[in-house]
């Protein structure tokens, strides 16, 4: 690591070098990305970084800020580990000896939270674009952005898409059932619900935790069946997920909507394990490659040949940020700290490049939280190519030509 | 009332497909003294077998014990003849040698592991087999045919099993072993090759009851895990190294796990489970049909 270091702090020299003699005498852009490179969280680090560098790749090739003299985005890249403390120490170095102008990350919600105290510090703007715990944007800071929706901004979506889906369709819906492991996420998710739909007017008929390792659920199936509930929501891990889907249609439970959670539901293999027992079910995303928006299936297309996969959630939060800050940098038409942070204040970006998300545009409220952002909800169906995971809410991000099957058929 | 029956119905179904999934269990410990702490790995390789048997050729799930069994006996035989015998033979002083169980708990990692490296982390399933969603649906209840499948295999196994033991010469000799096994060396048993014999047939009935799983069960490279906590449970509620005792401490378990939650969360089922087990320890460590002196 050390030798690496040592050797990459030359090359870096030599590409600013050519970097500022290729634009002239624009000033770069430095943007300090302090990410899980290596560690638990690697893969998803790994994500982030290829995204922020198709952006960037793409924004410096249209000409970079013009506000700037066309100065180019440059992204210099720390690694967290996934550890609070390496967060902290990278975010000091970056800001001190990098001489960042802003500064984005981490992923890990854990280190993002001690992270953005250091940046609001030394008063240099930070753009989150994904850690979800909701303690980030509540700290009071000045400095802190977050592009993605917050933890508890889920259930709120889930429940937003279900009233939504009743409007639409002229369909109550009473009463509802609570099925979720019996973890932190499960116990989480539960709690929330259970406000929500105390304001929405519903009839909780059960709540029902449920062990992850549990080899049969045919008792809590049956639960699920007595209770006469009209919409199932779950929280599930993988094996319990597929477990759960084949016993529902093997007791033939009649339910109008079945809600899932993500995790297990949006596991790769749980569709092919539950085949047509999975058909009609609601799952939340935070972004899926099909979303009717100009530009994703182009993006995702580009990021699939470059990197091999599809672009996640995550990843797009990312690709957004340098969007988010290229505008913001646009408007400033300064490398000032200040002077980014208040264009970053006053961001309203709905169209242009990057706008692949979901919902409508990047603005940001008070404790800089995007106030619009939103969750996915999908539906699986066949829609003639075999099962898969159809965008359908928001209703703007719908798949051109897909109607929702609300209520599902009884079996 | 009708719930109760429902339920109690599903427990006894799936209660004895988790005593089969014990069975083996019970076995090797009878003979060898000590706990396979790789059973529910066997039980996986025993599934991933089955599926595959399955998915290559097309046959009725079922037809696949025909297969697996016999494969697993070997697995399971020559598994203890180049792996564990060499350990037995440098502890043979030792009436329950503990590195035995240290090595058991190594080819459940190493067999874990192998999976996961060559199938990879995903969940597969049969899903298109002839059992799978099949239910007897009697008035509003609802029984499910692959688990009657499961009952009725986990019953004929016992009872092949015990037959097997009483009534050959081979049982014969593998009880002479469990009960004393220097008293069965003098009159002339190779207490090896019997260990070998129990440890094929333990890992023939993992074979079986992974063959009445994968109907309708997921198959990941950590699934032997779930079951295997289920099986100490099961084996030490009925008694070490006996089989009817594996058959009615699952069922026991299947029962509580079905119609507990009628009146509680699935969660608080699981809590009774463990209670069942201290107390079972507590008051009667041998385990329902355990023997008290076992040599």
């Amino acid at each position: 690591m050390h030798i690496l270091r040592t050797l990459a702090i030359p090359a870096l020299a030599m590409s600013l070098l050519a970097g500022s003699y290729a634009t002239g005498h624009a000033e770069n852009v430095k943007i300090g990305n302090i990410i899980p490179l290596s560690g638990p969280s690697a893969t998803l680090g790994q994500q982030g970084k290829a995204a922020r560098e198709m952006a960037v790749e793409e924004i410096n090739a249209a000409g970079g800020i013009q506000s700037l003299g066309g100065a180019k985005f440059e992204l210099v890249f720390a690694d967290s580990e996934s550890k609070p403390e390496k967060g902290v120490a990278e975010a000091e170095r970056l800001i001190n000896t990098e001489k960042v102008h802003v500064l984005t990350g981490c992923w890990n919600s854990a280190v993002t939270y001690p992270t953005t105290a250091v940046a609001e510090r030394y008063g240099i703007p930070f753009v989150v674009p994904v850690s979800v715990s909701d303690k980030i944007t509540e700290q009071g800071f000045k400095t802190v952005f977050r592009i993605a929706a917050k933890d508890s901004w889920w259930t709120r979506d889930q429940f937003s898409f279900l009233k939504d889906m009743e409007a639409e369709f002229g369909t109550k819906v009473e009463r509802i059932a609570f099925v979720y492991e019996n973890g932190d996420w499960g116990k989480g998710f539960a709690g929330q619900w259970k406000d929500l739909a105390e304001k929405g007017g519903y009839k909780v008929v059960l709540d029902e935790p449920y062990p992850s390792t549990a080899t049969d659920l045919s008792p809590v199936v049956q639960k699920i069946r007595r209770s006469k509930a009209d919409v199932l929501m779950l929280v599930s891990n993988a094996a319990d997920a597929i477990l759960l889907t084949n016993t529902l249609a093997d007791y033939k439970v009649n339910l109008k909507a079945i809600i899932a959670s993500g995790g297990g539901h949006a596991d790769p293999s749980f569709l092919k394990t539950t085949g047509k027992n999975a058909q009609y079910l609601f799952d939340i995303v935070e972004w899926e490659t099909d979303v009717n928006k100009p530009g994703a299936k182009e993006t995702n297309d580009k990021y699939k040949a470059k990197y091999g996969q599809n672009l996640t959630g995550e990843a797009v939060d990312a690709y957004v940020a340098m969007y988010v800050l290229k505008d913001a940098l646009e408007r400033a038409a300064s490398l000032e700290p200040e002077k980014i942070r208040e264009a970053l204040a006053a961001t309203n970006l709905s169209s242009g490049p990057g706008m692949i998300v979901g919902y409508d545009a990047v603005k940001f409220d008070k404790t800089g939280q995007n106030e619009n952002a939103s969750l996915v909800m999908v539906q699986v169906n066949d829609v003639g190519n075999g099962l898969e995971r159809v965008t359908i809410w928001p209703k703007s991000a719908r798949r051109a030509g897909y109607t929702p099957v609300f209520p599902m058929p009884n079996k | 009332m009708l719930y109760i029956i429902e339920d109690s119905i599903n427990g006894i179904l799936m209660g004895s497909i988790y005593g089969l999934t014990a069975m083996g269990l019970t076995i090797i410990f009878g003979v060898l003294k000590v706990v396979n702490f790789a059973h529910g790995s066997m039980l996986m390789v025993g599934m991933y077998l089955a599926y595959w048997t399955v998915t290559l050729s097309g046959i009725h799930p079922y037809l696949a014990i025909v297969l697996v069994a016999p494969a697993m006996f070997f697995f399971g035989y020559y598994l203890q003849n180049i792996v564990i015998k060499p350990i037995f033979i440098a502890e043979k002083n030792v009436r329950e040698p503990l590195t035995v169980i240290i090595v058991t708990t190594g080819i459940w990692y190493i067999l874990d592991n192998m999976t996961l490296l060559i199938f990879g982390p995903q969940y597969r399933s049969l899903s298109d087999n002839p059992l799978s969603g099949q239910m007897l649906e009697i008035g509003q209840m609802f029984i499910s045919v692959p688990k009657l499948y499961g009952c009725i295999t986990a019953l004929i196994t016992a009872l092949g099993i015990y037959w097997f033991f009483q009534k050959t010469d081979m049982g014969r000799a593998i009880r002479a072993t469990s009960m004393d096994r220097e008293a069965a060396s003098l009159m002339g048993i190779n207490q090896y090759k019997i260990y070998n014999v129990a440890f094929g047939i333990g890992a023939a009935t993992a074979g079986i009851a992974a063959v009445t799983l994968v109907p309708f069960y997921n198959i990941f490279p950590t699934v032997g895990v779930l079951f295997d906590i289920k099986g100490f449970i099961i084996v030490v509620l009925g008694g070490l190294g006996s089989i009817g005792g594996a058959l009615v401490g699952g069922i026991i378990i299947g029962l509580i796990e079905s119609v507990g939650p009628q009146f509680m969360t699935a969660t608080w089922t699981e809590a009774i489970v463990y209670g069942l087990f201290l107390v079972v320890l507590f008051v009667k460590p041998s385990g329902l049909f355990g023997q008290k002196h076992d040599w």
